[in-house]
């Protein structure tokens, strides 16, 4: 409603529509013909092919799908389990000690990863708890990473919970643990589902922290997508950043189609 | 809960079956503070087994707080809880064996409407068969035997809160809770929920129901006893009709019903009937006194709209105005008369013709129909 | 209305409530407390094993470190506006000038920020490298003996890729913050003649400003800690704090220097993190991003 004649809006939706595809359409487009391109000189590429997907998860870098998502599952499952635990717990909770306790739940969305990564490698070269160099310290620098913004989702949807349904639940008899597993965690679901995809779609595409703590026998997806690239290898670097892109893309949009059913209205 | 240990016998459909033998609720001078502000002041009510109680009164006037007192959601600061006769003030609301209905309903929205129903049942363990003849006992009552595999979402907002008036029942509950449970429907719809529910009060006497709204209209019709309630504390506790009748001051007869208050000057009381002449403007007329009214002193004089007829007997028991409005409102014409800046409201039937502006009226009421009360003073009501 | 003053939930009549986040606390304060700490420890001792600040004065004098930060801020800085000016341009499209698929984009920009940061980064090598499609074109195009466009390889590349990755955390609150505005006031301002530049500035300007206020210093926040495209790029004169962090330790295996490094990163990006959130307090709460 900012441009009212028929000619003016078409003329602002070409340049809006012209500049998002330059701005977000390209590099997915770039990738995408980069993982099937058998050469690519000048302008466009030539001779598609599929071997780069062949060679991307074959040989060395033939764990790294699998790696990436039992990090990315494991990590995002306990973060939610964590996240439910403390957002329920400070939920019901009035003293000061709430604001900081869920102040100090999201500072480690604010710190840089890479830092996250440095301190893990300090903290767990040492006694008492050695784990440098075990598949542990990967799932722990991820669940780190994703911890606060599952703790912040899961939040979010107790916040936006009624208090009538747990009060009349407890009016009819049921005591904390049956109302919550009942009727909170049920009502919330959507949320922790919410939240399950975007500590998945998190720790998929994490780099900082993984770099800095991955033994030889862990390499997720960016890892290995940069020792791709960093040796030049791009097609290959391209391939496996499209299979990252689409196995993250399909668990966001199934989970979305679960959460969405479980909360229709 | 004894509610889902005790054996059944055959099974019926009797709805007297269903609760308990009556349970008294009673309040021990409740305080209720939060925040820097008391909610509840003293509150102290008692509410006979059986009975229906309505708690009424403004915005902020604490009935809501007072129930949830009862639910055990809210911790007194003061001053106890008892239901039939046991001190419930520390016990956890899960504990108490009550059955509340809220004003949105809250029918758990994951589970169908038999779920919901015999939700309280398996929380509290009982066993299978009990649970499900209980469901159908309570579906049956509030006539929602039919949409047992309903999902709440696909009822309407009358048949939610019938389902949850259900959900509350199947527990046994010794005390049924109501917190403006029809503030929510549509106005046709709170007619029949209120038919409804006094249909459940009489089907079921033995449960005592305490029912919160600020529709003195429901609280009329539905309560036995009245509790008016203002500014966090008691201002009036009696049987409806005899709040009704006789309002024991002026807040409780303004909020409970339409009333005509008009100052006049105590001439005398006759002591064997208990009825006192008073000047009104220039007029005499008699009415029944209320408490505190004394001869030569001023009063105010109460009586409600339905009690005026025009009367042309200049003996008549009347006061006088000019028709100041005339509005016809399909069931009855709304007449307002003006004396000397004192409204008078009446109601005459549709079918008569209505007066003309300006014209003087005399409308007449019987003396019992009308009260006299003492002048209000800083701190009554 | 029912009283709305009645306190909704009771003193527990159970055990405290405080006892059940000890678990979470316990388990956040070992994983991420105290790796922290042990940062802060070392940066702090630096290699004597006393406690003074000698180490890190030491670090702080070098004109790596001096380099480090300075490209940190500037291509922060210099990101952070761009996503604001991209944000704003986006946001305004998609909610004041209608069509069919606003919705769809919407949810498109939404996905984006689910993908890794360095696949802009290496879509971008492929674009803009020597080797890449922009240099190709232009090199077969115009006959040049040798790729043209260069500035991949310096601080701009970085601004470049950020700006893309980031810009959807400025319109997210944007969009939320524009959806509020009535739009009778523009259908009025508009039948009394304004023209859209006008009603920008006057009109949703305003509305824009706890959002953009918002969604810059979050973008500040991020682009301040961002390795992943800073790593991809690899210009060899561009390295950043978290990239210094790294080389220190991964390369060098100089674990004391890396620590120095990383509480300054910390530090910073603390100070980033609590203006976003008083920024977002004064905006009534939305939290767009970091959730």
């Amino acid at each position: 409603m900012l441009v009212w004649s028929r000619g003016g809006r078409a003329l602002a939706w070409l340049a809006g529509g012209l500049l998002f595809a330059v701005v977000y359409g390209a590099p997915i487009v770039v990738i995408a013909l980069g993982s099937i391109a058998g050469h690519w000189n000048g302008v466009l590429p030539s001779d598609f092919t599929l071997r780069h997907f062949g060679e991307a998860l074959s040989g060395d870098s033939s764990s790294e799908l699998r790696v990436s998502i039992i990090t990315g599952f494991v990590a995002s499952l306990v973060a939610i389990v964590l996240g439910t635990w403390a957002a329920l717990a400070l939920r019901a909770m009035r003293t000061a000690l709430r604001r900081i306790l869920d102040l100090a739940f999201f500072i480690p969305s604010a710190v840089p990863s890479v830092s996250v990564g440095l301190g893990l490698l300090v903290a767990f070269s040492q006694r008492p708890l050695l784990l440098n160099g075990t598949i542990w310290i990967v799932l722990i620098a991820h669940l780190v990473l994703v911890s606060a913004f599952a703790y912040g989702s899961v939040s979010a949807g107790l916040v936006r919970l009624a208090p009538e349904y747990e009060q009349v639940a407890e009016s009819l008899g049921a005591q904390p643990f049956y109302r919550l597993r009942r009727v909170t965690l049920p009502l919330v679901l959507p949320y922790l589902v919410g939240a399950f995809s975007l500590a998945f779609a998190l720790s998929m595409g994490e780099l900082g922290a993984t770099a800095m703590v991955y033994p030889p026998g862990w390499v997720t997806m960016p890892v290995g997508i940069f020792a791709l690239t960093d040796r030049g290898d791009v097609f290959n670097g391209a391939a496996l950043t499209m299979v990252l892109v689409a196995v993250t893309l399909v668990v966001l949009v199934g989970l979305s189609r679960i959460s969405n059913r479980a909360a229709a209205p | 809960m004894s509610a889902v240990t005790e054996t059944d016998g055959a099974a019926r459909a009797a709805p007297s079956a269903i609760a308990e033998a009556g349970t008294s609720v009673s309040f021990e001078a409740v305080t209720v503070a939060y925040r820097g502000t008391t909610v509840l002041k003293s509150f102290s009510l008692e509410v006979q087994p059986g009975e229906i109680v309505a708690l009424i009164g403004p915005s902020g006037s604490g009935k809501t707080t007072a129930l949830r007192a009862v639910a055990g959601f809210v911790r007194p600061t003061g001053g106890r809880v008892r239901i039939g006769g046991e001190d419930v003030t520390d016990v956890a609301p899960y504990s108490r064996g009550l059955g509340m209905v809220v004003q949105n309903y809250a029918l758990f929205p994951h589970m169908r409407v038999d779920a919901n129903v015999a939700f309280g049942l398996r929380a509290q363990g009982a066993p299978r068969d009990l649970t499900q003849r209980r469901i159908d006992e309570c579906l049956a009552i509030v006539g929602m035997s039919q949409y047992a595999h309903r999902f709440p979402r696909e009822l309407s907002g009358g048949q939610q809160q019938r389902v949850a008036i259900a959900r509350a029942l199947a527990i046994r509950p010794r005390v049924l809770l109501l917190d403006e449970p029809l503030s929510a429907l549509d106005a046709q719809i709170r007619r029949n929920m209120v038919d409804e529910i006094a249909r459940l009060h009489r089907e079921l006497p033995t449960l005592t129901v305490l029912y919160v709204t600020h529709d003195q209209s429901e609280a009329l019709t539905l309560a036995e006893r009245i509790a008016i309630l203002r500014d966090g504390a008691l201002s009036a506790y009696g049987a409806s009709r005899t709040l009704y009748r006789r309002p024991p001051n002026r807040f409780v007869a303004e909020f409970l019903g339409r009333a005509n208050i008009m100052p006049v000057k105590v001439e005398s009381i006759d002591e064997r009937n208990g009825l006192g002449t008073v000047r009104f403007r220039d007029e005499v007329v008699r009415a029944q006194a209320g408490p505190r009214v004394l001869a030569g002193r001023a009063a105010l004089l109460c009586v409600r709209p339905h009690a005026l007829s025009v009367t042309s007997d200049p003996a008549a028991n009347a006061v006088a105005g000019t028709v100041a409005a005339a509005l016809w409102q399909g069931e009855a014409n709304s007449i307002t008369l003006d004396a000397d800046g004192v409204s008078i409201r009446l109601s005459m039937p549709p079918y008569l013709e209505a007066p003309q502006l300006g014209s003087r009226l005399s409308v007449a009421f019987a003396p019992e129909d009308a009260t006299l009360l003492a002048e209000e003073t800083p701190g009554d009501g | 209305m029912a009283d709305a003053a009645a306190p909704v939930r009771a003193a527990p009549i159970r055990i405290p409530a405080g006892l059940w986040v000890v678990p979470p606390a316990t388990v956040l304060a070992i994983i991420f407390f105290y790796p922290l700490a042990l940062i802060a420890r070392q940066a702090a001792i630096g290699n004597d094993g006393i406690p003074s600040f000698a180490y890190a004065a030491q670090v702080f004098a070098t004109a790596a470190f001096h380099s480090a930060l300075v490209h940190t801020v500037q291509i922060a800085g210099a990101a952070t506006i761009g996503c604001l000016i991209l944000g704003f341009i986006f946001a305004l499209l998609l909610s004041f000038v209608p069509f069919a698929g606003s919705q769809f984009i919407a949810r498109l920009i939404e996905t984006y920020v689910a993908l890794p940061t360095f696949l802009v980064a290496l879509a971008f090598t492929f674009i803009y490298g020597s080797a890449g499609l922009l240099n190709g074109g232009l090199m077969a195009v115009l006959g040049l003996p040798r790729p043209p466009v260069d500035f991949l390889y310096s601080p701009w590349g970085v601004i470049l890729a950020e700006v893309t990755v980031y810009t959807p955390f400025v319109m997210r609150p944007l969009l939320a913050a524009f959806s509020l505005v009535d739009r009778a006031q523009i259908e009025v301002a508009s039948s009394l003649g304004a023209r859209p530049a006008q009603i920008v500035r006057e009109i949703i300007l305003p509305a824009a400003l706890p959002a953009l206020l918002a969604g810059g210093s979050l973008c500040l926040l991020l682009t301040v800690n961002e390795f992943g495209i800073v790593l991809f790029i690899g210009a060899k004169g561009v390295i950043t704090l978290p990239l210094m962090v790294y080389d220190k330790a991964i390369q060098e295996f100089d674990y004391t220097t890396a620590c120095v490094i990383a509480i300054v990163n910390v530090i910073l990006s603390l100070a980033l993190y609590s203006l976003y959130r008083v920024l977002v307090l004064q905006f009534g709460g939305r939290r767009a991003g970091l959730v």
